[in-house]
């Protein structure tokens, strides 16, 4: 989950800031509108036994919602994801900015308005 | 002494001006420590120590308190057998109703809420007991007291005859906890349970066995694995 004291930066893509059964999940609730439990563990191919918890997580964090629906006599968890990936992008980013200004102040701000992709 | 009132000056009068007094404050606060430390213990070992361990400092600190006693000793009597019966009280009753923080803990809801068929299904095996259902996508049910508690991941994963196969599982348990509450208290504090807890799984398969399936009990278990 997006804890400032987690991140690790040496990670690839999403795995930055979630855990990798976390991002998985995260990019299929982005790509789709509404998905149920089943669709899920099939889109990530990861086992029901993974998901379930991390569901319980994301949901807990706040970057996924879901609803209970009946459907006859069954009962199904609809999931969505909170906000688009752009708005979860931002929020993240605000964490992170945050947290380095409040560590470096000036030192930080003057970085960011020099700031270029060195690759 | 003829009030109580007077009676407990009295005591504090003769634990203070006794010697005995930081030996007495020991006693109580290592027992309270004790007792504590029985709660939250997991282990049998741990469990049987610790509950020793808490009932004879605090034996030791009433006898020692008695010995200072220059009044009446009544009060120490009396005191002690207050303690003996609170404290008989909680460890008897406090768990029959512990489904009740159960509720409270995991914001639990009465099943019939979203499904219709379950609490009839489980009255007819087990009377007066209720199901509720929790928000948790992790397929989960257990049984305390006179509840059974499911997870909506376990509702959403298990087909009709499935579901039924654990509920009667968890039935067979809340029957079985039933029969004697009190004698299965007493087991449980003296730590001389009759039957280890993996047969008591193993008959709550087969009640469920016989009141639905072997085949909807096999699936089930297959699905959470």
């Amino acid at each position: 989950m997006v804890k400032i004291d987690r991140i690790n930066i040496s990670n690839e893509g999403l795995t930055k800031f979630f855990s990798p059964i976390e991002a998985q999940i995260m990019e299929v609730l982005w790509e789709n509108n509404e998905m149920m439990t089943a669709e899920i563990t099939k889109q990530t191919n990861i086992p029901l036994s993974s998901v379930a918890g991390t569901l319980d997580r994301l949901v807990k964090a706040d970057f996924a919602q879901r609803r209970v629906e009946n459907q006859g006599q069954r009962v199904r968890y609809i999931y969505s994801a909170t906000t688009t990936a752009d708005n979860a992008a931002n929020a993240i980013t605000t964490r992170i900015l945050d947290s380095l200004v409040d560590t470096f102040g000036a030192v930080a701000i003057e970085n960011f308005s020099k700031y270029k992709k060195v690759k | 002494m003829s009030s109580i009132a007077d009676e407990l000056i009295c005591y504090a009068e003769c634990v203070n001006k006794s010697d005995l007094l930081p030996l007495i404050s020991f006693l109580v606060v290592a027992s309270l420590l004790l007792f504590a430390f029985y709660l939250k213990s997991k282990t049998p070992i741990q469990r049987v120590s610790s509950f020793a361990g808490a009932q004879l400092l605090m034996i030791g600190a009433i006898v020692a308190s008695f010995s200072t006693m220059e009044c009446s000793r009544m009060l120490t009597i009396e005191m002690y057998l207050a303690y003996v019966f609170i404290s008989t009280g909680i460890m008897l009753f406090l768990p029959g109703s512990y489904y009740k923080i159960l509720i409270r803990h995991h914001n639990a809801k009465p099943i019939s809420e979203i499904v219709d068929w379950v609490d009839d299904f489980v009255n007819t095996l087990s009377e007066d007991s209720n199901v509720y259902y929790f928000d948790s996508a992790i397929p989960k049910a257990f049984a305390s007291g006179k509840a059974i508690f499911v997870s909506i991941g376990m509702l959403e994963l298990f087909d009709e005859q499935e579901l039924k196969a654990v509920l009667a599982h968890e039935a067979w348990h809340l029957r079985h906890n039933n029969k004697t509450p009190i004698l299965r208290q007493l087991s449980l504090m003296t730590f001389t349970k009759f039957r280890p807890e993996q047969e008591l799984e193993l008959m709550a398969d087969r009640f469920a066995e016989k009141i639905v399936s072997k085949g909807a009990l096999e699936s089930a278990r297959a699905k959470l694995i």
